[in-house]
């Protein structure tokens, strides 16, 4: 059935976040940006949601939502900051692969504790760079025989690799040339952390971001899912990760172009509100008309991501992903642009989107997807 | 004469010889630039390292730059990009400003003689305060007065965004003489460094990029200056206060030091952009084996088509420059130059970080803080919204159709 609204549950779901966005992540943004952390109290709040451990009611969470309501969620979030709202959906990571792909038994080893505890992290070592999609990843989970898996390879923009427990590793299985993925104890050897970046990041600060290689020999337990884990669960997985990039770079966007628009209603240049120059105006309808487009596109990629593993899926989320980095990247400039020198200021929130989105854009970013484009 | 772009060799060499040191001796610290938002506490002897001839803010410098064949403006075109390649930090301590461009065009010889050519000769940094709380676009919304009184006039008012407003030896200050007489009573005023009356309400703004240029708020209560610090001023009919002539209201002097000064801007983000595409060309070719063929092979043409944009972003600033430098018209072609380079170095260093990957937006390298600073090319002395207005004049014949 065709069909483009939203069910009333997600619509609710929708407005919980932007009210939460509004109320707490906007007004700890800058906080969370100078200490490099989510403050204690903030992560609280989002932790109620069940966005930072989803899991089912029968592991003590509040269920996991479909693709959609996920990325719903993240959107609202991210129009607060979207520093604090992916930080919580990749911590998240780790709750949600076990939910969906574990077996019973990994299920109940980590999930009640991943829903209970209000301050613990997970994350998921996922993107390998170069362009690479999942389904070229390097990252070999191989079996040596005798029960036992080989694990190598190095991830970059991992988040909470020094604290995730488990911290997901997903990579390829050279057998089945298929996805795989791993549960690694934050304890575990063969798992060198690279240094965080000393100064921060352009605009993630508020998780931290590690490369990680990893070198080790893992026992059948560890395989998320078990040796004969479906790979299809997993695909949908990750591929529902990716996109959650892609949510919180709009979010951040849709965000940016409310904040110019009022800007632009109030600030008075040559006798008019600046909204009544096209020079102006047109920043901010061509910004909300690429918001539109690449909200269709996610969304119906996140459906595609519930129906199995369907053929297409994996460029679909690439597309989704490659197409929300480049427009939330352009509209967040343009929001500093309709700021003029203000939104240079770090007085706005402008400048903190500004960096927020190109950095968001760097993460899953295939040259494939589109040509650079000189802006004139 | 057949239409050629080759610069003289002297010049590219001159250039290079600049560029070099600029990545040795100036790259280094900015870092430390951007995380203090100042330059290094040794930047003086790092200045003296500079094997050609550059003043300093504070510490005249009697050498001279040579003269090309290709004339002042396009030498300072290829010096400034030369020099801010390593990082622009160094032009904070260095740079002239564009204050004493407002004296050369508006200024009496006498007023040239005392605040224009010491500048140009010996160095040392003026600076421009037009911009106010309420506006930056629309210049005839200035607020801050300047009452006559006696031999002296008396400034009231706040100016912001100063670049370089808590430190040049002066400001050049615009204020009305007569509200009531509108934007042709505006006028511009010599204000020096240290004038009673004259305070640094804030030496530096806290901003997304350029962190280490100075960037003030500066307040004038009942600051006096004496009445031949106005600009233009003779003792005759044409000075304040009231409406000036055209050509001498305050505002054509500003707007023409700004268009002077375009090609410059855009040359500064060239060098930025041109610095991120180095450095990340440099770390691909590392990672070569890292890529898929097919993959690479787009990585190549990213690489081939932002050093082509920005090839072009310099053609546009010589082309400028040199109507400059024949003192040709080139009202035009300056904001073509400024419209055309910088949002397009915006997109060169954002692709470079996006072909590292997540890496590309750490600050363990460069790209980031250059992604932050580049992004006041586009906004100050003239965003690119204002640059389109005065291009469309041109474009459809007369100040009266474009808005
Ligand atoms: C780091 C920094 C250094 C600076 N240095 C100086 C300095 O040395 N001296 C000085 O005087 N000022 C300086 N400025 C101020 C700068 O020149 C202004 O910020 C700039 O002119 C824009 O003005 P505004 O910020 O008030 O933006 P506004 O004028 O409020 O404009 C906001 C937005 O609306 C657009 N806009 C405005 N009018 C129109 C229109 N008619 N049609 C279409 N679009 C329009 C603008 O392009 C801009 O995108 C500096 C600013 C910064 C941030």
């Amino acid at each position: 059935m065709f069909e483009l609204d939203l069910s009333e549950e997600q619509i609710a779901v929708r407005d919980l976040s932007r009210d939460l966005a509004t109320r707490v992540l906007a007004g700890a943004a800058r906080d969370a940006e100078t200490n490099r952390r989510v403050p204690d109290e903030v992560w609280r709040q989002v932790f109620e949601t069940g966005l930072t451990a989803p899991a089912s009611e029968d592991h003590g969470g509040g269920g996991i939502p479909d693709t959609l309501t996920h990325l719903v969620a993240l959107e609202g979030l991210a129009t607060g900051d979207p520093g604090i709202a992916i930080a919580a959906m990749w911590s998240g990571g780790s709750a949600l692969l076990v939910g969906l792909c574990g077996t019973a038994a990994q299920q109940y080893a980590y999930l009640p504790r991943l829903a209970s505890d209000r301050q613990g992290r997970g994350g998921v070592a996922l993107y390998e760079g170069f362009g690479r999609a999942p389904s070229e990843y390097q990252t070999r989970i191989e079996h040596l025989g005798s029960g036992t898996w080989q694990v190598a390879g190095t991830k970059v923009a991992v988040p909470f690799a020094a604290e995730a427990d488990p911290l997901v590793l997903v990579g390829t299985d050279p057998t089945t040339g298929e996805l795989r993925a791993a549960l690694i104890p934050p304890d575990a050897g063969g798992v060198a952390i690279g240094p965080r970046p000393e100064h921060g990041h352009l605009g993630l600060d508020a998780v931290p971001l590690h490369t990680v290689t990893f070198d080790l020999t893992i026992g059948p337990g560890q395989l998320l899912g078990g040796p004969g884990a479906a790979a299809g669960l997993l695909v949908g997985a990750v591929g529902r990760l990716r996109l959650s990039v892609a949510a919180a770079a709009i979010g951040c966007a849709a965000r940016s172009v409310e904040y110019a628009a009022a800007y632009a209603n109030e600030r008075i240049a040559f006798g008019k509100p600046l909204a009544a120059f096209q020079g102006v105006s047109f920043l901010l309808a061509d910004a909300a008309i690429q918001i539109e487009a690449c909200r269709l596109d996610l969304w119906r990629a996140g459906v595609r991501v519930d129906a199995g593993p369907i053929g297409g899926l994996e460029r679909a989320v690439s597309h989704a992903v490659n197409y929300a980095g480049s427009v939330a990247a352009s509209v967040t400039r343009d929001a500093v642009q309709v700021l003029g020198g203000h939104g240079f200021m770090r007085d706005h929130p402008v400048e903190r989107w500004y960096r927020a989105a190109a950095a968001l854009s760097t993460i899953d970013f295939d040259p494939t997807y589109a040509a650079f484009a000189p802006a004139l | 004469m057949t239409v050629s772009f080759e610069l003289s060799d002297d010049l590219v060499g001159y250039g290079r010889e600049i560029r070099d040191w600029s990545v040795e001796a100036v790259r280094p610290y900015a870092r430390y630039a951007d995380v203090h938002h100042a330059a290094p506490d040794h930047w003086r002897q790092i200045v003296e390292t500079c094997p050609v001839a550059i003043g300093t803010h504070d510490r005249r410098q009697v050498k001279r730059q040579p003269a090309f064949a290709e004339g002042k403006w396009v030498r300072d075109l290829v010096v400034t990009e030369s020099l801010t390649y390593g990082d622009h930090w160094i032009s904070n301590v260095i740079g002239a400003g564009i204050g004493h461009l407002v004296v050369k065009l508006m200024g009496t010889p006498e007023q040239i003689d005392k605040w224009y050519r010491p500048i140009v000769d010996n160095g040392g940094q003026t600076a421009f305060g037009l911009t106010e709380p309420q506006f930056g676009s629309d210049t005839s919304m200035v607020e801050t007065t300047a009452t006559r009184d006696g031999d002296t006039w008396v400034l009231n008012g706040t100016k912001m965004y100063c670049t370089y407003g808590g430190q040049a030896d002066y400001v050049v200050v615009f204020a009305s003489t007569d509200k009531a007489a509108g934007p042709a009573a505006i006028r511009a005023f010599v204000v020096p460094k240290g004038t009673s009356g004259f305070h640094v309400a804030k030496f530096n703004e806290d901003k997304l990029g350029i962190r280490s240029w100075t960037t003030s708020e500066l307040l004038f209560e009942d600051c006096a200056i004496p009445v031949e610090n106005q600009l233009g001023w003779t003792g005759g009919d044409g000075d304040g206060p009231g409406p000036a002539p055209r050509t001498r209201s305050g505002r054509s002097g500003a707007l023409g030091a700004l268009a002077q000064n375009k090609p410059n801007i855009s040359a500064t983000g060239i060098a930025m952009a041109q610095a991120s595409l180095d450095i990340a060309t440099d770390l691909l070719q590392e990672q070569r084996q890292s890529f898929a063929p097919h993959r690479w092979s787009l990585v190549e043409s990213d690489l081939e088509n932002m050093n082509a944009a920005l090839g072009r972003a310099r053609l546009v600033n010589f082309r400028a420059q040199w109507l400059q430098d024949l003192q040709r018209a080139n009202k035009t072609e300056a904001s073509v130059a400024k419209a055309y380079g910088p949002p397009t170095c915006e997109r060169v260093i954002r692709r470079c970080m996006q072909l590292l990957g997540p890496d590309g937006a750490s600050t363990d390298l460069l790209l980031e803080k250059w992604y932050r600073d580049v992004k006041i090319l586009d906004i100050f002395e003239g965003s690119g919204q204002v640059q389109r207005i005065i291009v469309g004049r041109a474009v459809f014949g007369g100040a009266d159709r474009v808005a």
